[in-house]
């Protein structure tokens, strides 16, 4: 229920305070769009380079390998690639994803899905982008350090992310950049938390609300519980390094007293398993909500998916140690969290079946949203069952720190998550800018991608369980690893072919913006709040405050008469 | 409770912004929670591995300084809850802001005491635990007395129920950072 | 002509590309301890476990969408997946899930964790210790010697050389010198963390001589990479000639005053 009508203020007027320093949701969305995907661009080169190091060592990097690495010329250097792969992962994580699911369409979405006129606190809003701006800053200026940026690995475990094994600032920045980022982030969660608890259009209950919320919702919850946890060990860690503190450190490192290493893996591990739902729940909401809309029928089970999305974020606070198998923790700490880690699959299973029985029966649409959202399902599918090899602790012990691993995250995250977003993408891009994106381009830039993805995540897996180890800049040192120069090989030209697809999502992004046919209001045919507002949405959104009276999924109702196979949330619910 | 008794004296939209800020205020706090509590795990591991604590060749410091600070803190979160009875008159925010700084001098004094015994952050694990913990707390304090005397201009300008709820709120932060410098003195100093 | 040989024609040109089916590449290391089986055949076990339940995850996805395309399939069923059979299908689904898959597999690898892998020969039973110290960028090994005491003038240290009979049990104590490594035997699908400040430990017996590699699995700096050491089994009665060869010489690595080469520790009894 809406407590209180927003205040409004009028249309900003000046550049700067309509697309700079903008209070609308709509505007800080989007802003985050552009970050995250300029940002996705950055990553993506750089795990190019890392393919490319891996299946022709010691070849020059093609084009630009000569203006980054003259010293070498155009080789890759090892420490290099240690940067690369660390600030691959961070980037990735941290300033691609996290921005495009959580940031711009939770900023987006949010408010425009619950019939808000604009987040809580738009103040606060804007400083979360601005935040998150500085923490880019910091992370991009640490490449340009003497000692060059963080190279410990995205987990950046002391004590090599200490003194003794980074001298270099970078370090230091890469943990002020997350740390930043971190506060920026909590921000922006308190927001959608207040949010969406105090501003649902009246009549809308928490079961009324799309699933892209709950999965907004539970991921800000996540977000708000567990980024202080990695600020506290980020804080340790500078500690550590600035102020000599010995947290960390032990051993023969230890210099007085005397910290634990392991210390910082549990906080960050704490923090970290929560970190990889927070990145999911997000697209896991969006895909829920596509395939009905696409399968022109309601979500099955809605309402146990949102229960099933739930559970899983309260287990995923109590699983984190499946991450330290190899740490040898005691017996039973291991046994507890092996099982425990194994119950997810249980909700997980219900919101996948409840996924099928979406289709099951439905009229299929396939544009280009709902081709993204079955992907996911496809794909979520590999990564998720993969999970459970790394779940078993024996299994674990051998497949540990090698690219089976690398390949279970990039099928959850790199595949699930990534196509989730273009999902997002491609279904709001309408309401975002007013215009439609264009539909036979997008379909490629589909294909390619799946294609382009399977082989570059299967071959990991495949060279994963062949023994080959994470982070190494020229496996082929190793006698046992030799055989994989084919496969390798093989999963860097899928990558390039992934990379080359997404040329096309940039381009049709582009031309789509400045050339795309004008969208009509409710282009999809869905009954969602944003929809019955022009496109683009106008400035606050509602003029006045929708009243809801029904769920966001009704669609394919046989007695609804006005010649609509949907029914807007604003309709009283036909009866059957 | 004052907010409740001037419910009916308020309007809808001080309403909704009563609940919208105290349901932003909780879920801080409960992140700021998670930030100490995870200092405080860390800790408790550190404690409960070592064989004798403090660890050899170190010894607690003196309890004087960090009782006073604990009394210091305590009073005035009590002169706080005071000055939430009756807004209208300032001088309970005043006390709290005056302990507050009073806080503040108590603590810089417990860094330079340990400093002149020889104690510094990087003499071992222990020190490093009370400078660092202290260090993020106060940090914390100070962000606390800001807001402080943000409340104070706003309740010199006006005392509407706006207002309360801006002091409710402060109030709760500054009882919050109360509760956890009382676990740290609790867990560190005396045990 | 198949499309794997067709992709090694076109692309893999590369001296490397010897003649290998696909399957001999992608198979794991040669399997020379006693009880890597075990984790090859719970990997198996899951493997076919988890392409059954993905198989229908298929037939549903791929099987849905052809049959209820809108051309073929222009009215969609109004459900809402809330009716008590619906219901009971996905709690089914779950069940079997947990059952099928989560039940097995934990109940195996727990099994096998607490029975075999963390089940640590008796103090006084007759195996091979070893210390084992990671440091960047190399792994370095400290034998006994004849004493049977570590710590001693007459203990055995090799650098990146690991030398272990067959047939008989082998327990190592693991810690690091600088950062976090990991002490990986591909060939015992074993792996276990050298953390400075804590010495853990694993164990293995091994079944066939040769030469292998010693790897390791935690990114412990630039070189992480080249971390490598070789793993050379030998038949028992080679092991002894070997030991008794490296007993009369003596290292630099003996001399205690050395501080900063010097490593080792007394054997740290099992609790
Ligand atoms: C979005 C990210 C994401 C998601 C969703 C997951 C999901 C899961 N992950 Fe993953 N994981 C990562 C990201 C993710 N992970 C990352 C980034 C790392 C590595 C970090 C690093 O080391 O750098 C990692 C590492 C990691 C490890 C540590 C490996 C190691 O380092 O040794 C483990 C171990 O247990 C694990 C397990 C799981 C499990 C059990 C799930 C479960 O949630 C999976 C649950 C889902 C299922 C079980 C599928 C359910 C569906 C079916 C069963 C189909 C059947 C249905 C029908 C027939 C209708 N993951
Ligand atoms: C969500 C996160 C995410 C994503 C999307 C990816 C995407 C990819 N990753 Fe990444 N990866 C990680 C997260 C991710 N990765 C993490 C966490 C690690 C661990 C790091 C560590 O070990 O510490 C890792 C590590 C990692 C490794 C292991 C490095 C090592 O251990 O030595 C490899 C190696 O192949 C790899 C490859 C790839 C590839 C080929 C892609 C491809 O999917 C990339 C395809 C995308 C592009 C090619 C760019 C597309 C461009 C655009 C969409 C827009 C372009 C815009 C402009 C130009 C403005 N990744
Ligand atoms: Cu040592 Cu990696
Ligand atoms: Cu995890």
């Amino acid at each position: 229920m809406a407590f209180f009508e927003q205040h409004i203020h009028d249309a900003p007027k000046t550049f700067l305070s309509k697309y700079v320093f903008s209070f609308d949701h709509k505007v800080i969305g989007k802003q985050f769009l552009w970050y995250g995907i300029a940002f996705l661009g950055l990553g993506g080169m750089m795990a190019l380079m890392i393919r490319w190091t891996l299946a022709f060592p010691g070849e020059p990097f093609p084009i630009v390998g000569q203006f980054l690495f003259p010293q070498t010329n155009g080789v890759v250097p090892p420490d290099t690639y240690a940067m690369l792969f660390t600030l691959h992962g961070t980037i990735m994580i941290f300033y691609a994803i996290t921005p495009i699911l959580i940031g711009a369409f939770g900023n987006f979405c949010i408010p425009l899905l619950i019939g808000a006129r604009d987040m809580v606190f738009p103040t606060l809003n804007m400083l979360s982008f601005w935040l998150a701006f500085v923490s880019a800053i910091l992370l991009l200026a640490s490449l340009f350090t003497p000692l060059g940026g963080a190279a410990g690995g995205w987990v950046s475990y002391p004590t090599l992310s200490t003194l003794i094994g980074s001298p270099g600032i970078g370090q230091t920045l890469w943990c002020l950049a997350l740390f930043v980022l971190g506060v920026s982030s909590t921000m922006g969660a308190v927001n959608y938390i207040a949010t969406i608890i105090t501003l649902r259009a009246p009549g809308m209950g928490y079961f009324d609300m799309p699933l892209t919320i709950w999965g907004l919702w539970l991921t800000a919850i996540l977000n708000a519980l567990f980024l202080p946890v990695l600020g506290a060990g980020l804080l340790l860690l500078t500690f550590d390094r600035v102020f000599g503190t010995t947290f960390f450190l032990a051993g023969a490192a230890a210099t007085s007293g005397s910290g634990d290493p392991l210390l910082f893996q549990h906080v960050f591990w704490i923090f970290g398993h929560p970190e990889v739902y927070i990145l999911i729940l997000p697209a896991w909401g969006v895909v829920s909500d596509l395939l009905s809309f696409f399968a022109r029928k309601p979500a099955f089970g809605a309402k146990a998916t949102a229960l099933a999305m739930t559970t899983i974020t309260i287990l995923s606070t109590v699983v984190y140690g499946h991450h330290m198998y190899t740490t040898q923790m005691s017996p039973l700490l291991t046994q507890s969290f092996m099982m425990l880690t194994m119950t997810i699959s249980i909700p997980s299973a219900v919101f996948f079946a409840n996924w099928l029985g979406t289709l099951w029966k439905g009229s299929i649409r396939f544009h280009s949203p709902m081709l993204f959202a079955l992907g996911v399902v496809f794909v979520f599918g590999l990564g998720g069952l993969t999970g459970l090899y790394l779940a078993t602790v024996t299994t674990d012990l051998y497949l540990h720190d090698t690219y089976f691993v690398v390949g279970h995250f990039h099928y959850t995250m790199a595949a699930s998550v990534l196509l989730g977003g273009f999902a997002a993408t491609y279904f709001w891009f309408p309401k975002m800018f007013g215009r439609m994106m264009n539909e036979p381009l997008a379909k490629i830039h589909f294909w390619i991608t799946m294609l382009g993805l399977n082989g570059v995540f299967m071959g990991m897996m495949v060279v994963g369980y062949a023994g080959m180890h994470r982070r190494i800049y020229n496996p082929f040192v190793y006698e046992f690893l030799q055989k994989l120069i084919p496969i390798n090989m093989f999963i860097t030209y899928s990558a390039l072919l992934m990379g080359f697809g997404q040329l096309f999502f940039v381009y049709n992004f582009i031309y789509s913006l400045v050339k795309g046919p004008k969208a009509s209001a409710n282009p999809w045919e869905v009954g969602t709040l944003e929809w019955q507002i022009p496109s683009p949405a106008p400035h606050y959104n509602f003029d006045v405050i929708p009243v809801v009276k029904c769920g966001p999924h009704e669609l394919g109702n046989p007695n609804l008469k006005n010649g609509r196979d949907f029914q807007y949330q604003t309709e009283e619910l036909v009866e059957v | 409770m004052a907010i409740v008794t001037t419910k009916k004296l308020m309007s809808e939209k001080d309403q909704g912004q009563e609940i919208i800020s105290s349901v932003a205020m909780i879920v801080t706090l409960v992140s700021f929670a998670m930030l100490f509590a995870t200092l405080m795990m860390g800790f408790a591991m550190f404690r409960i591995t070592s064989p004798v604590w403090p660890p050899a060749g170190m010894t607690k410091p003196s309890l004087i300084l960090p009782s006073l600070s604990t009394l210091c803190i305590f009073l005035s979160s009590m002169s706080f809850i005071w000055f939430e009875k009756n807004i209208a008159d300032k001088r309970g925010l005043i006390v709290t802001i005056v302990l507050g700084f009073g806080f503040m001098l108590i603590q810089s004094l417990l860094w330079h005491s340990l400093s002149s015994q020889g104690v510094f952050v990087s003499s071992g694990i222990f020190p490093s635990i009370i400078y660092t913990f202290t260090w993020i707390h106060a940090a914390h304090i100070v962000a606390a007395i800001s807001l402080l005397f943000w409340l104070l201009f706003s309740v010199l300008k006006e005392n509407t129920p706006k207002v309360r709820i801006q002091a409710s709120n402060v109030g709760k932060f500054w009882h919050f950072l109360g509760i956890v410098w009382f676990i740290m003195f609790v867990t560190i100093f005396v045990l | 002509m198949n499309l794997y040989s067709l992709y090694m024609k076109l692309f893999v040109f590369n001296a490397h590309a010897s003649e290998m089916t696909l399957l001999e590449r992608i198979k794991p290391p040669l399997d020379i301890s006693t009880n890597g089986h075990l984790i090859d055949s719970l990997f198996n076990l899951t493997t076919m476990l988890i392409t059954g339940f993905f198989i229908l995850v298929c037939i549903g996805l791929f099987g849905f969408s052809y049959l209820y395309r809108k051309s073929r399939h222009p009215v969609a069923l109004y459900v809402h997946g809330t009716a008590r059979k619906h219901i009971a299908i996905v709690a089914a689904i779950a069940a079997l899930v947990f059952m099928i898959i989560d039940m097995q597999i934990t109940g195996i690898s727990n099994h096998d964790y607490m029975q075999v892998f963390a089940k640590w020969p008796k103090e006084d039973a007759d195996v091979v210790r070893v210390e084992v110290l990671g440091q960047q960028w190399a792994w370095n090994f400290r034998y006994p010697g004849k004493d049977g005491i570590f710590n001693t003038e007459d203990d055995i240290v090799t650098l990146n050389d690991l030398r272990l009979p067959v047939g008989k049990k082998i327990v190592f104590q693991v810690t690091a010198k600088d950062v976090i490594h990991s002490f990986y035997l591909p060939n015992t699908r074993l792996k276990l963390d050298a953390m400075p400040g804590r010495v853990s430990k694993m164990w293995v017996e091994l079944t066939k001589p040769g030469v292998y590699d010693v790897a390791c699995a935690q990114m412990c700096g630039t070189f992480h990479y080249r971390m490598q050491g070789k793993m050379t089994v030998y038949s028992q009665e080679d092991f002894d000639k070997w030991q008794n060869e490296m007993q009369n010489r003596t290292t630099f690595a003996m001399e205690k005053e050395n501080a900063d080469l010097y490593w080792g520790w007394k054997w740290l009894a099992s609790k």
